[in-house]
């Protein structure tokens, strides 16, 4: 009734993950240039004091598409949920961030973070992000903030003044961007991957 | 003996408006040399020209810097020949330490001077003896550059990288605005100790505050996009007491 063609992302996505009482669950997502992909991810924390770190990481070029769809429900009460997706898209690639964290009524004394922060290379990169919050109960912790932005080229600019050459710049940039959600062990794939973006 | 740096007829844009309208000015090795001038003469175009910061076109005019034309090099080239800019607003990079900032520069300059690597235990003995050098805690090494920094932190971190790179002509960009009395005693420390007869300085400003530690050998005054004054210390204290309306 009333919201004409709108089709609700989530409909139909299962929750692949479900946390109990004092559990705790830590998944990164990597995806790397190359491929396209769908990712759906969602998470029921059903369990007084449960915990969910998610990460993710993407790196796009090419025509590629990459969909992430995060769900993220709180059913019981003193729950934390912690989510953070950093992605640099080049090339003529497309990648949307659909994400939505729901807190039902019983979960009082939820804390919940939804974070996605996105690069663009190019003119033709695209991307769309809508982080959304459903929040049902009244004392809670919750926010979202989603930014999509550019190198920045005042800091590049400084960079170079001190001989830093402009792709190494880049690079630089691109990685610190990155730091807060590469895996340990994977920085040197990483970087391998940004530099030949 | 030929001058480190010529500048002649230089006009120069930012989108359509032409900032500077013909500026003359020549630095001999070993020289300070102060350009004074009002807000809106030209002072941070002048700068930005030198150091190729992008979005400014030169229209007309030639810039040799030690012989070679200044103007075709990149900001990284200008960089490796010497010219070092120390910025009236430093810029913030998150991610990234001042250590790992500073070996990316120095590592990427003996690339482009086709030398080896420096050793990770040489660099950071040099990166230490220039943080004592400008009275730089030691824990800042690890601080993300410039990210929370005060006014005088960052300034203090120009003159640290500018010690630590040791440039043939360092451009001192308001470098004294907003600078407490004993952070300006370590700018002009860092400048003073600088100097030889090689290296040269040009230090742009519309205070006097910091020629009061550091003497100039020339002063310029720009103005509407011209030097329209070149002379001694003596113009200084004409400023000082008339402003700019004078020239």
């Amino acid at each position: 009734m009333g919201y004409g063609n709108y089709k609700d992302p989530f409909a139909g996505l299962a929750p692949a993950y479900t946390v109990g009482a004092g559990e705790r669950l830590d998944l990164t997502f990597v995806v790397l240039p190359g491929e396209s992909r769908d990712i759906d991810v969602a998470v029921d924390l059903v369990g007084e004091g449960a915990e969910v770190n998610l990460r993710g990481l993407y790196l796009t070029g090419g025509d590629e598409r990459v969909n992430f769809r995060v769900l993220m429900h709180h059913r019981a009460p003193g729950c934390v949920s912690r989510q953070l997706f950093n992605g640099i898209a080049g090339g003529s690639s497309r990648v949307t961030f659909e994400g939505r964290i729901v807190v039902a009524p019983d979960a009082q004394k939820t804390e919940a973070y939804q974070e996605n922060h996105n690069i663009l290379l190019s003119d033709q990169a695209h991307v769309e992000t809508t982080p959304q919050l459903e929040i049902y109960a009244d004392d809670v912790k919750c926010s979202h903030g989603a930014t999509i932005g550019r190198l920045d080229g005042d800091a590049l600019f400084y960079m170079r003044t001190r001989g830093i050459p402009e792709d190494e710049a880049k690079v630089l940039q691109m990685l610190s961007f990155l730091a807060p959600v590469i895996p340990a062990g994977r920085e040197n794939e990483v970087e391998q991957a940004v530099r030949a973006l | 003996m030929d001058n480190l740096l010529e500048i002649k007829n230089l006009h120069a844009r930012i989108g359509d408006k032409e900032i500077l309208r013909g500026i003359d000015l020549s630095i001999g090795r070993g020289e300070i040399h102060a350009v004074m001038g009002p807000n809106g003469a030209g002072k941070s175009t002048l700068n930005a020209v030198l150091t190729g910061r992008p979005d400014y076109e030169v229209t007309e005019g030639t810039v040799l810097y030690d012989g070679k034309d200044l103007l075709a090099m990149s900001p990284e080239e200008r960089s490796w020949a010497g010219l070092f800019l120390s910025f009236q607003y430093p810029v913030e990079i998150p991610g990234v330490t001042i250590t790992a900032f500073m070996k990316a520069a120095v590592q990427a300059r003996r690339k482009a001077q086709g030398l080896p690597e420096m050793k990770t235990p040489d660099f950071l003995r040099l990166l230490k003896e220039k943080m004592a050098f400008v009275q730089m805690k030691p824990e800042f090494a690890k601080r993300e550059v410039n990210v929370g920094f005060s006014g005088g932190e960052k300034k203090r971190n120009e003159i640290f990288q500018m010690a630590l790179l040791d440039p043939t002509l360092s451009i001192l960009d308001e470098t004294d605005s907003g600078l407490d009395v004993d952070a300006l005693k370590i700018v002009a420390d860092g400048v003073n100790a600088l100097r030889s007869p090689e290296k040269s300085a040009i230090i742009i400003t519309h205070y006097q505050k910091l020629l009061e530690y550091v003497q100039p050998d020339v002063v310029h005054v720009l103005k509407d996009g011209r030097i329209v004054r070149t002379g001694g210390r003596a113009l200084i204290d004409a400023i000082e007491k008339d402003g700019f309306d004078q020239f």
